[in-house]
This record gives structure tokens, sequence and C-alpha cells, in this order.
């Protein structure tokens, strides 16, 4: 239970603000124009992400599966602004 | 919808674990909220002779504004203040001063003062909700109080969903009591589930919003997030001061220019409730004005114009403003039920002492389904659950109902000490209401504790009577409406406490022995 809390309350942090940041980036307009609804956003999408952590069996899984998000949410979000797809 | 049952389980450990961690607070953070939504009525209720006071007018708001200008220079640099109306009668303003403490003035009062005017009881009430009276700490522990709260209300989903559609409107009174108290807790739960949902994001985000945006600067907005708050929040542009002086345009003026631009842009009403005003006096002073813009989920808009000529400069009106704006008045509504007609806050404090209900049927729940049927005595951790719940739950009630009246009472015989006295009171009635439930067995503890919450409930219409001589039926005639609900709120409140006493009494006598609530047989006693 303590594992998967802590990777809920850790790594579900860094999905919930990968979400966050594709929130404020992906819509059209500056970021700025959704710092708003993402700063609105990012509360209940960490609640979702530390609820998903305990949908798994063990620690292990929830940090593999939550971390992985997180990365990928963050890799993607890179992509797009290192490509200058989003403004 | 199907789960396995061993996520099931999770799930309900993790509701059990988080509900028991939260519940307290929550119970707390709901009881004065729902006060809270009255704001407006207590200081009407706490000073005497409040409602005798003719409403201010533009004029003695000009005089404040021009007082406060006068006196204090730093104040020139940014100034807020409310506009005479229903919900704030006499106009507050508000600046910080060089070391950047907040300080008011109002009426004929320039000096500046730390506090602002008539906070006392509204505030105190206030101050329970956000932070459980606890300084400093108080608010961020409720904003992690809010996140599991959030997380306690998703994982009750789960496990309530499988049985949501068929049990919604079940109520199964009867024998089996545990049956009819989950039925409680669910059919309150589910339905006012969105009402939960919104408090506990929203509340969440106004505890922890600093230290949020401080977190996700540099991960997802570059650091530049400070950067770009102004124009997300505010209306007005920042224009640096000229440092030319100006004679300011008069407030009637900029007043009546805010409604007429609203107007044009299709606010058929639009009530100014407060100014900022930045580099007043300055050639490059800018005001906004902020205003209730009827009907809209967000009613809250603002016109940005130069204080010295009018001339408008940004506008962020219901229906014409940009993502932000909208949200965020939209949020800001939506948690304190400034939206709709009048009956949105009544619905808030129904919701909000449903909520209060919520958190302390869990705890009974959790202690009912830990009861051990076949022996009087009960486990030590049911016995202190029990205890803790009354004596911090329903301590609440008896100690903000003493505050109530120890304000009442304080205002009229040692107006200085008002403040302080009440808040002593409040505490120390609390503490000492937790102390007697620590010492007495539950069964007796629930039912003193209630019979307590009930006398002094309702001494709050008589004290309020006796030394305002403003009775319920006498508020009703004058038409002094806030003072008639809030006694007359005092008094229903006081019938329920006192029927929640009566109800438990007959459990403790009557209902199934071999319970924390029930009184122990005598001849069980010594077995």
């Amino acid at each position: 239970m303590w594992a998967r809390a802590l990777a809920g309350l850790l790594a579900g942090f860094f999905l919930a603000a990968a979400v966050t940041g594709l929130l404020a980036w992906l819509p059209p307009g500056p970021w700025q124009s959704a710092i708003v609804p993402s700063l609105i956003a990012f509360i209940p999408a960490w609640m979702l992400a530390a609820l998903w952590a305990f949908a798994f069996r063990t620690g292990l899984r929830a940090w593999t599966w939550l971390g992985g998000s997180a990365l990928a949410g963050f890799a993607l979000l890179w992509l797009l602004r290192a490509n200058h797809w989003v403004l | 919808m199907k789960f396995s049952s061993l996520t099931l389980r999770t799930f309900t450990t993790l509701h059990t674990w988080v509900g028991l961690v939260a519940g307290f607070a929550l119970f707390v953070a709901f009881y004065a909220g729902a006060i809270t939504v009255f704001h407006h009525d207590l200081p009407l209720w706490q000073s005497p002779h409040a409602m005798e006071q003719p409403a201010q007018t533009l004029e003695d708001a000009q005089r404040l504004l021009d007082g406060v200008l006068e006196r204090h220079p730093e104040a020139r640099r940014h100034i807020g203040m409310t506009f005479p109306g229903a919900e704030t009668p006499q106009s507050v303003a508000y600046w910080q001063d060089a070391k950047g403490t907040w300080l008011f003035a109002w009426a004929d009062q320039y000096d500046g003062s730390p506090t602002a005017p008539q906070a006392g009881l509204a505030e105190l009430v206030n101050e329970l909700h956000y932070t459980l009276g606890l300084p400093v700490a108080g608010i961020y522990l409720m904003g992690m109080v809010s996140l599991l709260y959030g997380l306690a209300l998703l994982s009750g989903l789960v496990i309530h969903l499988p049985k949501l559609l068929g049990d919604l409107f079940a109520l199964r009174p009867g024998r089996n009591l545990k049956q009819m108290w989950q039925d409680a807790h669910n059919v309150i739960g589910v339905l006012s589930l969105p009402f939960h949902l919104l408090f506990a994001v929203t509340g969440a985000l106004l505890c922890l919003v600093f230290l949020q945006m401080a977190a996700l600067n540099p991960l997802i907005y570059d650091g530049k997030l400070l950067a770009a708050l102004p124009a997300a929040m505010d209306t007005a542009p920042i224009r640096a001061a000229a440092g030319q002086p100006v004679r300011p345009g008069s407030l009637a003026m900029l007043h009546a220019r805010a409604i007429a631009v609203a107007n044009d842009q299709g606010q058929a009403r639009f009530e100014p409730a407060y100014l900022k005003l930045a580099n007043a006096g300055d050639a490059n002073a800018v005001i906004e004005i902020t205003g209730d813009g009827g009907v809209s989920l967000g009613p809250l808009g603002a016109v940005a114009m130069d204080a010295n000529t009018g001339q408008v400069l940004h506008t962020q009106l219901p229906g014409r403003r940009d993502a932000n704006h909208a949200t965020l008045a939209a949020a800001y509504a939506l948690h304190f039920g400034e939206y709709g007609n009048g009956l949105v806050p009544w619905l808030y404090f129904a919701l909000g002492l449903g909520g209060a209900f919520l958190f302390y049927s869990g705890n009974l729940l959790w202690i009912e389904s830990r009861r051990k049927r076949r022996q009087q005595e009960q486990g030590r951790a049911q016995v202190n659950m029990a205890r803790a719940t009354v004596g911090v739950c329903i301590g609440l009630c008896v100690a903000v109902s003493a505050a109530f009246v120890s304000v009442q009472l304080l205002e009229h015989l040692a107006p200085a000490q008002a403040d302080a006295g009440m808040r002593w009171t409040c505490f120390l009635v609390w503490g000492g209401c937790a102390l007697w439930a620590a010492l007495r067995a539950p069964w007796q503890a629930a039912r003193e504790l209630l019979w307590a919450a009930a006398i002094v409930t309702a001494l709050i219409p008589l004290v309020h009577g006796g030394m305002s001589g403003l009775w319920l039926w006498t508020s009703a005639q004058r038409g002094y409406w806030p003072l008639f609900w809030v006694d007359g709120v005092a008094l229903a409140m006081a019938i329920g406490f006192a029927a929640m006493a009566r109800a438990s009494s007959r459990r403790a006598l009557h209902g199934e022995p071999n319970s924390v609530w029930s009184r122990p047989s005598p001849g069980n006693a010594l077995s």
C-alpha cells in the first residue's frame, strides 16, 4: 500500500505536471492564454494519477506505469516545443 | 461496471484510511464553510446598530480614497477599495505599507489598521474553514486535506460504482442500523458528488496555488509563469508611472463610465463591487473596476480605464473574455457560491452541512463495522475513534455557537475585548469538549455534547435579542432580514441538535446492546 501511495504522490505529481504542460501548450494560441485552466486541471490530474497508482498489484508496477507515462508526457512536450509545433 | 475483488478491496482500504485521516479536518471545513456562506450577514449581526447606519454613498468613498492617498504615499503605488453597496455597506480601502503588511482604512479612520473593520466573527469562522484556526501552516494543511478528500471521493466512487444506480434511492431503515447509515452515507455522497469534487479541486487550488505555481514553473512554464500572471489574472495593463502629477478623475465619473462600458458590451446589469488603482495621482494612473455582471457562471467582470480621463484600456466581461479570465471567474464563483440567484447560498449551506454529515457518518461506519456484537467490551481503537469523533466534531459545533454567544455579549459589555474574547471562548470550549469526550464513555459524551450544542445554539437568538433588543419578530417587523435569518437558522439548528441528542439517548438506552453507543446494562458490567 505504501509503495503505491508513494508512487501516486511522486510519480503521480510528475505525470500530472506533464498532463498540465500538454494542456497549457497544445490548445491554439500561446501557452499564456491557458494558464488558469491548466493550473486548475493540475489538481484533478494529480488526484486521478494517485488513484491510478492503486489500481496496480505492486508498488513496482505502479512506479513503472506512472513514471513511464510521466516521461512519455514530458518527451512529447519537449518534442512539440523543440520542433516549434506549439507556441 | 465490474472490478476485480482485489481492486475493490484496495480501494476500500484507501477510502477508509484517507477518509479517516482527512475526515476530522473536513468536518470542520464543511461546518464552518456552511456558515461562511453568510459571511456578509455576520458582521451586521455582530455589531450593534449596524443595520441602522445609512448606506454610504460614492462621495463617502471618494473622501476615504482621497484621505488615504493623502496620508499614505505607499498606497499611491497600489490601492484597493470596495464600493459601498448591498454586500459591503461601508467602503473599506486596503494597501500594503513599505514592509508589505496589508493595512485597512474605513469611514473616518484613515490611519491604516492591520485588521479589517468588523472582521470579528465572520473572520473567525472563515479561518476555521480554511485553516482550522491554525496560524501559518493551517492553510497548507487544509490544501493537503483537500487533495486527500479528492482521493477519498474518487475511491469511494469506484467502490460504490457497481451498486450505484441500484442503491441510489435505497434508504433502508430498520433493524440493520449499519445498512441505514451506509445508505445515507452513499446517497448523500452520490447526489452531492459534483459539488464535492468541485470543492476538493477548488479548495486544494485556493490553499496550494502558490506552492503549485512554484513547483510547476520550471517544469512546464519555462520559468516564465510569474511574468505572464498579471495578464492572465488582472484586467488592467501595467503602465509605468510617468512621474508627472495630474488631477485624477472622480470616482463618480469612473463608476458611471464602468457601468456604461459594461452596458455597451451587453451586460444589462453591472454593479461595481471593488476597484484597484495603480499609480494614483500620476499621469499614467490606471483603475480597474470589478463588478457583478449578473447572468453568468462567473458573474464578476472588470473594466480597466485610465484613472484620469476614464479612457477604456481593457475589459474582461462575461461573454467577451479570454479563457484565463472566464475559468478564473467561474472557479471563484463556484467555490464561494457567488452566482445564480438568492437560493444558491442556501443550497451551499445545505450541501455544506450535508458534507459535514458525510464525514461524521464515515467515522460512525468505521466504528460500526468493527463492532463486537457478542460482548459488551468494545475494542480500544473503536472507543477512541468514537471519543475523537464526538469530541472534535460535536465539540466544534458547541465552540462555534459559543463564539456567536460570547461575541454578542462582549460587543455590548466590553467591545474592546470582543475579538480576543470570542477567539478564546471558541478554542477553550472546543478543547474542553474534546477533553470531556476523552474522559466520558462515548454514549454519554455524545448525548451530553449534543445537549450542550442545542443549549448554546439556542442561546444565540436569545442573547442577541436580550442584548440588542432585536428579537426574531422585531427583526422581521423592521425588515432586518440578515439578522432574522442568523437568529432563525440558529434556532432551527438548536432544535436539530436537541433531536439528535434525544436520538442518542434513545439509542443508548433502548438500542442494540454491545456497542460503544449503548449504555452498559448493570448486570453485564461485572461479568
